[in-house]
């Protein structure tokens, strides 16, 4: 009897901690930097304008970039002994963007990196468009205001105003632009034979057809991840288009149409580097397309300049460069890059770090640290730093005139058709990498999904 | 008479049920009911931001959307996943059963072998499948090459899916061989021995003796799999993202509530996923009472 008792007694103590358990759980990430800095008390004691704080950063892997952070990271911890960076990186896909969900949901994150700036800016003439997400974290209060803080003025004002602000008020940095509407070409393959960087879309042709007699595989393509693939239809979008702006705005009001022959040109035009492209290129995940160029298996491959740190670190002896797809005939207005403002930082409005958070940025802002981290991500900088990088150097005169890729400036219709929905772009769907034969069909589905999904 | 003692610790099998229950409430049929209520309002799942009811309006987008052909499809792919692999992942987890359940050599290996995919998880099947396939070299590449064939397999709009099938088949088929196998093995040898004295052959004895008495292990490998495969986005995350027509309606589900490149919908999802339970309850029910009938009849 004594021992039922006993165990009964157990029972009521285990359902006791639980329950206690569960309390503490709720209180301790309502308030984990106090209660991080009570744990360690004596140290904080001392000085409590020095309190203990721990700051957490969300961000996506791509290794060059998280050395850079990990070894700022330490820099950072040294300046300032009372702060503790938790910098926690996920795979790049939906992973992180679940990431970002949950980490803003529980309040447990302080920095959040973006992927891009604030793109597409919502415009009046998309009217029921969906609402960007950032918007809709700006609009809920979540983003800090990052207006008064004098380290943005450490970056071009103009970089600042086209890429974080909204609604007058700077909302993030930006670290950077990229662009992806080039091809990375193998030098000693081009020089074995005798070929020069096209600059129109005959040459192009001529460049690929030479090596293909040559037995050499002309075109590398991610086609498994798609989003790699549709890069090189945004480089001929880029080079076709001569205003991509209107186009768009166009496309809401009816007076331009995804089966007009630009487009019509722009998917022959991709059809025929995918016709040309290496045996399987669908079935190439994004991750190991490198190894595929490293390797020379191909002359050339579609990809973003923000992947030119890998390329030289998976073999130091790789000669390659970069030139933008020349969609036209015309040399001239092929011969500029477009691209996206690349990674953001923001903070978080609720963070109970706010000011370890603007520490952090304000020492990243600093020219030293800023002109380290272009040259580990090989951005192209948004300030005056000079960066010792060939390749950055090399691509410079393409970048004189930078301008907007199709995928930052298009805004789609809410419950679009997949032939037309993201940013509208979608070669995958077309033979060799997908069912649809022609480009007109591929045309005529996206113009019949587009309109469908007209506001009512 | 008094089994759990007299006095208080009469109240102790309560109390100790009372643990997992609560458990059970708070984070499995809670969440369940609340599902139901958040179908019915235009929640984003942002904090801070205002939701209100929106009556029937997510059930209408689900079905009435100009995207609405794609949702159809993945109904359709649902149905075509769940026959497919509930019907060949049965049989041959019955055939593998049966051919261990003999007095093989070695049989406890083979057993733990056809068993491994389950425990490999979802994701290492789905890297060990994706490099077995790859395009450039893989393995399987190569058997391809024999027959002059050629195939992107999991990037392909023709095979996908199909090739999704086959993986989930193979990651489950040593499930259903284990539940077979155990039910197997519960069968009294006497029944055979009287059989083998009134002549039966082979095909007779499993037919007669064989299939009736492993009914209850059929129903219940039915049923799993049926709701396994209903319920599968996992494999297909893994193997393709959803791309190449392989959207399931529990993919579709997953895709609304946790998106890449848009706002999460967590109203619309949670209408997908009422529309899911529907869907897997009618199913499920109609098959139960068919397989239980079944066993009573036998």
């Amino acid at each position: 009897m004594l021992k039922k008792r006993l165990l009964l007694l157990l029972v009521c103590m285990m359902f006791v901690s639980v329950a206690a358990a569960c309390g503490n759980g709720k209180e301790e990430s309502s308030s984990s930097p106090s209660a991080s800095a009570g744990s360690s008390a004596p140290a904080s004691s001392a000085s409590p304008a020095e309190e203990e704080v721990t700051l957490k950063i969300i961000h996506w892997i791509n290794e060059p970039v998280n050395k850079y952070y990990e070894e700022f990271n330490k820099k950072f911890m040294e300046r300032y002994p009372n702060i503790k960076v938790v910098y926690d990186v996920v795979p790049s896909d939906a992973t992180y963007d679940q990431l970002q969900q949950t980490r803003i949901n529980a309040n447990d994150a302080d920095l959040m990196a973006l992927k891009s700036g604030f793109a597409p800016i919502p415009q009046e003439w998309a009217k029921g468009a969906e609402d960007p997400l950032w918007k809709q974290w700006i609009d809920a209060g979540l983003i800090a205001d990052l207006s008064n803080q004098e380290f943005v003025k450490n970056y071009n004002p103009v970089d600042v105003q086209n890429s974080t602000t909204y609604n007058g008020k700077v909302y993030g940095i930006n670290m950077g632009k990229v662009s992806f509407t080039g091809l990375y070409y193998n030098k000693k393959i081009f020089a074995e034979n005798n070929l020069q960087v096209p600059k129109t879309w005959d040459e192009f042709v001529n460049v690929v057809k030479t090596l293909k007699d040559k037995g050499i595989a002309p075109i590398g393509f991610a086609g498994k991840d798609i989003w790699p693939l549709n890069l090189a239809v945004q480089g001929l979008s880029a080079s076709v288009h001569k205003d991509q702006g209107s186009f768009i705005k166009g496309l809401w009001d009816g007076s331009t149409k995804f089966t007009d022959p630009v487009q019509i040109e722009i998917l022959d035009k991709a059809q025929f580097m995918m016709q040309n492209a290496i045996d399987g290129f669908m079935g190439v995940d994004y991750a190991s397309l490198p190894s595929l160029f490293i390797s020379g298996q191909v002359a050339m491959i579609a990809d973003g300049t923000w992947n030119a740190p890998t390329l030289k670190s998976g073999d130091a002896s790789l000669e390659f460069g970069y030139f933008p797809i020349p969609g036209s005939n015309d040399a001239a207005q092929n011969a500029s890059l477009a691209g996206k403002y690349d990674m953001s930082w923001v903070v978080l409005e609720k963070s109970k770090n706010k000011d370890a958070a603007l520490k952090w940025l304000a020492m990243q802002s600093e020219p030293e640290n800023y002109a380290a981290f272009v040259k580990a991500s090989g951005f192209l900088p948004n300030a005056d730093v000079t960066v010792d990088d060939p390749f950055i150097n090399e691509i410079k005169p393409y970048l004189s005139n930078f301008k907007l890729a199709w995928d930052q400036l298009f805004i789609n219709r809410a419950n679009a058709g997949e032939h037309v929905n993201g940013s509208s772009i979608h070669a995958e769907f077309l033979a060799p990498a997908g069912p649809i034969k022609t480009s007109k069909e591929l045309a005529e589905l996206s113009q019949k999904e587009w309109d469908a999904a007209a506001p009512k | 008479m008094y089994p759990f003692g007299r006095g208080i610790a009469r109240h102790l099998p309560l109390a100790l049920l009372m643990l997992p229950l609560l458990l059970y409430v708070v984070f499995g049929f809670g969440p369940s009911v609340a599902t139901i209520f958040f179908s019915f309002t235009n929640a984003s799942g942002l904090p801070g931001v205002d939701w209100h009811f929106i009556g029937w309006h997510n059930y209408e987008k689900f079905f009435f959307s100009s995207d609405q052909q794609e949702r159809i499809r993945s109904i359709g792919n649902s149905v075509y996943f769940a026959f497919a692999v509930v019907v060949i992942q049965n049989a041959i987890g019955l055939w593998m059963a049966i051919l261990l359940n003999r007095k093989l050599k070695g049989d406890a290996f083979y057993r733990a072998t056809f068993f491994l995919p389950v425990v490999l998880g979802v994701t290492v099947s789905g890297l060990v499948w994706r490099m077995m396939t790859n395009p450039l070299g893989g393995p399987m590449k190569e058997v391809y090459s024999w027959f002059g064939a050629k195939s992107t397999f999991f990037s392909s709009y023709d095979s996908a899916f199909e090739w999704i099938i086959f993986v989930q088949i193979w990651m489950y088929m040593g499930y259903s061989m284990t539940i077979f196998l155990a039910g197997l093995q519960s069968i009294p040898k006497d029944l055979y021995e009287a059989g083998h004295i009134d002549g039966t052959n082979r095909w007779q004895s499993f037919r007669h003796i064989t299939f009736p008495m492993i009914a209850p292990s059929f129903t219940v490998n039915m049923m799993l799999s049926i709701i396994g495969a209903l319920q599968t986005f996992d494999i297909i995350y893994v193997l393709t993202g959803g791309n190449f027509n392989t959207r399931t309606l529990a993919f579709d589900v997953f895709r609304d509530a946790i998106a890449t490149n848009r706002t999460a919908d967590y109203g619309l999802a949670s209408a997908g996923a009422m529309i899911q339970f529907v869907f897997v309850f009618l199913v499920s029910v109609i098959v139960l009472i068919y397989l239980r009938r079944r066993e009573v009849e036998l």
